[in-house]
């Protein structure tokens, strides 16, 4: 477990609004860990989640309506979101998880779609299509007003997020899910209930996207039914395979390469779905491994150069 | 971030050097806070809105600025004009997103446009935020001046209002007393919903039943609210959809000859370029609000005639909208001799003045519509069509008082 | 009570599209073993073929129920060779995951092409008028589509279950190393199956152009009801695929009589009890993943 990436990662997370337009950064943090959350769903427990805006979008509009409504404090909208997501995703794994593999991925698709249709027709609650707006974000004695304070004050929950993420891989609850992951029989036949393993995962992971969701919602002052939309499902899946399945670090490498893609073409008249369909074509047939193994790859290899010469 | 280092020094030596002959024609120099003006237009180019303003409405917000530039003077504000543009895909999340980057990452002084009600409500709490200029031209909603109104947002062409005391009481009065309205399920729509109910119910006519139909409607298809209203029977079908959705409410009210049954149709909004859609005969006969027509008087026809030959088509009154607001803050700009925001509120607020889209215009400062007349228009057929794109006639006036909302209605609170 | 039986029309209709698109999905999946994602797209690629055979070479209706399957089916073998068939040692889902970039490249793409407000597309003049049923008019266009959409679902069945071509396919579906190991050339078929199965997904879009607004999306959020629709049927089934969707189409038309917001959600509830109560589908067998 070598310290390099954690160094080199909070550093990183500490100047990125002072190199980007703070927004921007906040959306590469946030994207960062909705896309974690996928990968260890996906990387270590072989459950390819394609409906986890479900997860994202039900934390984000739990978080914007419960400080509208209530004006707590940030921290507290966000967690609200983040166990509302989770137990959302009590009922929604228990049914996908019947299911195995890729009816596995088109359950968890057509779910989140149903809480698309079901928050568009909630229009009292959500807004329907105006979504939740002006989202208000506080914090007792300081100002998170401006995006690049909010980004620092939402950094220290991301990092949590992002270590619960670390420490569930590398515990035992995460061993077994791997052993489910590469042989759900043999494991059952050692006598683990892969059943129950694979909810709790579900359930943290869609925790996670909540915790993610929660905190975009306060940082654009904004919920909407984008959040819950399919193709965000789409986008967060991209950004693990692009850095890498089952890596972690590789889905913030994924999410900030995309996003600041993105960002670049924006002078480009909008084709983001052009150019996010053809990293997708491109990644999965000739990049499956992704980025962070590669760079972890090259790294080994400088070394070694540096080492046998 | 190479990029936009290099973007930010160019933009700068640029500045610098355009800093020369800012003085105005009155003597007063002009000043700007960073050496431009940057004009930003948030609208949707690609979607359901994307014919009657979109990439045109850019244009026409472009020809507004070279027409002043060629009017007053190259330097005449005080250093160059940029016209910046966004697509908001008719979404409210997005459009916030742009208008909030386009203020802060790209200095933008004025947002113009946006269509799409909700959208609109979303940049106007950026543009208190952010504290600039926002002046709306395409949405209808009565929020901006009303729940939703703020310092720095004004509301410029239309409202739903001034919609439903045109065409609601003139409808409702011509005959039709018992309605079934069907509009799009989001801020637009339910203002319409709300705007032409009151007309109608006011006209002494009343309301069967109103149905929410999806937006974006993705299927283009209201065969279920369009077969309900066989069922009820009203004697008007008050379709509050536009744009796109217009166009197939239309074709399905034809498909399912619900006229043949005496269901006269009544449309909210309906725009030159939704009837070059469906043909001028599949509209003929229709009565409608609008703020301005083309072909209304010679001044018109003008901006007009310059319009097609740039474009290729007649102007809507969104095009027309965004020219003349354009204009106005350019103006207001030019008199107050510098583009800070709380300067150019001052100026726009109380201000009165006519031109080829507005005639008899005030801004109200208690709520920053602006008032102005509008007009009753009809759908001529082919047949008396005298030139291609001429759809319309006039058959009614609404004066800016009868089409502006009272003020005690609004429930706007602006503090001063 | 004639607002139920039609909306219960308008529910045969919707379901059309629903059994048409499962069917070319569960023939695909059966076969090949991929989850085409893109069968939305195909389906609206065949409501534009349909748009621009008449916008730029005057081609009617009628020749383009058979043109825009046949061309769109071709490209999609291409797409087969060049593409899908490199994926099909691994799993699963890296073909849906392929799909699924295929899909938004081909939507944004029209999208950047066409606007996304969507195009005109006249029904033929033969089934322009209305029926009266009862005192109001129902498009007798609808009523075609029904019919045909029923007819091309049962010469499809009749295809896979009585002829030489269907049995392979069928043999191939449920046992393929034994297929192999009896000589027979299964991967000759793949290719053509994925053709013959997104044509059907081209034809149901030319079905839909004169009904619905041809644009970019409107295959988008159709290819969801129909992985549900699959699910409800059963994944590996032809018969669960066309009946599902059928079931699905009336089930959320009537819905829509009671509540206009049940009409999308319908679909999603069924699978989740089909979920609960039969995983497999109605009439799907035990999982073969």
């Amino acid at each position: 477990m070598t310290l390099l990436p954690y160094a080199g990662g909070t550093l990183v997370a500490l100047v990125l609004p002072r190199l980007l337009y703070p927004v921007l950064a906040l959306d590469i943090l946030l994207w960062g860990l909705f896309a974690v959350s996928v990968d260890l769903l996906l990387g270590f427990g072989g459950l390819l989640s394609f409906g986890h805006a479900a997860f994202w979008g039900f934390g984000g509009y739990a978080g914007a309506i419960t400080a509208k409504a209530l004006g707590v404090p940030f921290p507290v909208a966000a967690v609200v979101g983040a166990v509302s997501a989770a137990a959302l995703a009590v009922p929604f794994g228990f049914l996908a998880i019947r299911r195995r593999g890729i009816y596995f991925a088109m359950v968890t698709l057509a779910f989140a779609q149903m809480l698309f249709y079901l928050a568009n027709e909630w229009r009292a609650l959500t807004g329907g299509e105006n979504g939740v707006q002006g989202v208000p974000r506080v914090l007792p004695g300081l100002s998170v007003g401006r995006s690049i304070d909010f980004y620092y004050a939402a950094l220290p929950l991301v990092i949590v997020g992002f270590a619960l993420a670390i420490r569930i891989v590398h515990s035992p609850f995460g061993h077994v899910l791997v052993a489910i992951r590469d042989n759900e029989a043999r494991a059952q036949a050692l006598g683990y209930h892969t059943w129950r393993y694979k909810l709790l995962a579900f359930a943290l992971s869609g925790g996670l996207a909540g915790l993610a969701g929660a905190l975009f919602a306060l940082g654009h002052g904004f919920a909407s039914l984008d959040l819950l939309h399919w193709t965000t499902s789409g986008t967060a899946v991209l950004m693990t395979i692009l850095g890498g399945i089952g890596t972690l670090w590789g889905s913030l490498v994924g999410a900030a390469v995309v996003l600041l893609v993105r960002d670049t073409l924006t002078n480009v008249p909008e084709a983001s779905g052009v150019v996010t369909g053809a990293i997708f074509v491109v990644i999965v047939l000739a990049f499956r491994r992704g980025l962070w193994p590669t760079l972890a790859d090259l790294i080994r290899l400088a070394r070694s150069r540096s080492l046998g010469s | 971030m190479q990029r936009t280092i290099a973007l930010l020094v160019a933009t700068l030596v640029l500045a610098a050097g355009c800093g020369g002959g800012n003085v105005g024609p009155g003597g007063g120099a002009v000043k700007l806070s960073d050496g431009k003006l940057v004009i930003a237009v948030i609208n949707d180019q690609s979607g359901v809105y994307a014919d009657l303003s979109g990439k045109n409405a850019v244009e026409a917000v472009k020809m507004a600025v070279e027409d002043f530039k060629a009017k007053y003077g190259e330097n005449s504000l005080g250093g160059t004009v940029e016209v910046i543009t966004a697509d908001h895909q008719n979404k409210p999340d997005v459009a916030s997103a742009k208008a909030q980057e386009f203020y802060e990452r790209n200095a933008a002084d004025l947002i113009l446009d946006v269509p799409t009600s909700s959208a609109a409500l979303g940049i106007a709490k950026v543009a208190l935020d952010q504290k600039k200029l926002y002046i709306n031209v395409t949405a209808a909603t009565t929020d901006l001046t009303g729940a939703s109104c703020n310092k720095y947002t004004f509301h410029y062409a239309y409202d739903t209002y001034m919609l439903a005391q045109g065409t609601g009481i003139t409808v409702t009065q011509q005959g039709g007393k018992s309605w079934y309205i069907i509009y799009p399920n989001y801020a637009f729509g339910q203002d319409m919903e709300k705007s032409f109910r009151q007309a109608v119910i006011g006209a002494g006519g009343n309301v069967i039943q109103s149905d929410g139909s999806p937006f974006p409607n993705t299927t283009g298809d209201f065969s279920s609210l369009l077969l309900k209203a066989g069922q009820l029977k009203p004697q008007v079908l008050g379709a509050m959809q536009a744009g796109g959705d217009l166009v197939n409410v239309v074709k399905q009210y034809n498909e399912f000859k619900l006229k043949d049954q005496n269901i006269k149709l009544a449309i909210g909004l309906l725009f030159d370029t939704d009837i070059t859609a469906l043909g001028q005969d599949a509209f003929a006969g229709t009565l409608y609000t609008t703020p301005w027509l083309w072909s209304m008087d010679d001044q018109s026809r003008q901006f007009a005639d310059k319009f097609l030959k740039r474009t290729g088509i007649r102007p809507t009154f969104a095009h027309a909208g965004n020219y003349s607001a354009a204009w106005q803050y350019m103006e207001a700009v030019r008199r107050g001799g510098t583009d800070d925001a709380d300067a150019v509120v001052k100026q726009l607020e109380g201000y009165k003045f006519s031109d080829f889209f507005i005639r008899n215009g005030v801004v109200r400062a208690d709520d920053h519509w602006v008032m102005h007349d509008a007009l009753i228009a009809q759908v001529k057929p082919k047949s008396e069509a005298k030139e291609q794109f001429d759809y319309s006639k006039v058959v009614g006036t609404l004066s800016a008082e009868k089409a502006s909302r009272p003020l005690a209605d609004g429930g706007c609170k602006m503090p001063k | 009570m004639e607002y139920v039986a039609l909306q219960l029309f308008n529910g045969l209709a919707n379901g059309s599209f629903y059994a048409l698109l499962s069917l070319g999905l569960a023939v695909i999946f059966g076969v090949l073993r991929v989850v085409n994602f893109a069968h939305g797209a195909f389906y609206m690629l065949g409501a534009f073929g349909a748009y621009l055979l008449l916008q730029d070479f005057g081609v009617g209706f009628w020749p383009a129920l058979a043109i825009a399957p046949l061309a769109i089916g071709l490209a999609a073998m291409g797409l087969e060779r060049l593409l899908i068939r490199r994926l099909y040692g691994l799993d699963p889902l890296y073909n849906f995951l392929l799909t699924f970039g295929l899909t938004l490249i081909i939507q944004d793409g029209m999208r950047l092409r066409f606007g996304l407000q969507g195009q005109p597309y006249p029904a033929p003049a033969e089934l322009g008028g209305s029926l009266s049923l009862g005192p109001v008019g129902y498009p007798v266009y609808r009523l075609f589509v029904i019919v045909f959409s029923l007819a091309v679902c049962v010469l499809v069945w009749y295809l896979i279950e009585r002829t030489r071509v269907g049995m392979v396919v069928r043999a191939s579906t449920e046992r393929p190393e034994l297929t192999r190991a009896l000589g027979i050339n299964v991967d000759r078929w793949v290719t053509p199956v994925f053709g013959f199965g997104v044509a059907l997904a081209a034809l149901g879009g030319v079905l839909a152009a004169p009904m619905r607004n041809v644009s970019p999306l409107m295959g988008s959020e159709l290819i969801i009801f129909t992985f549900a629709v699959v699910v409800i049927g059963g994944m590996g089934s032809i018969v669960g695929a066309v009946v599902a969707g059928f079931l699905v189409g009336i089930l959320a038309s009537l819905a829509a009589v009671f509540d206009p917001a049940l009409e999308n959600v319908l679909a999603f509830a069924l699978m989740a009890v089909v979920l609960l109560v039969r995983p497999a589908g109605l009439f799907g067998s035990v999982d073969r993943t």
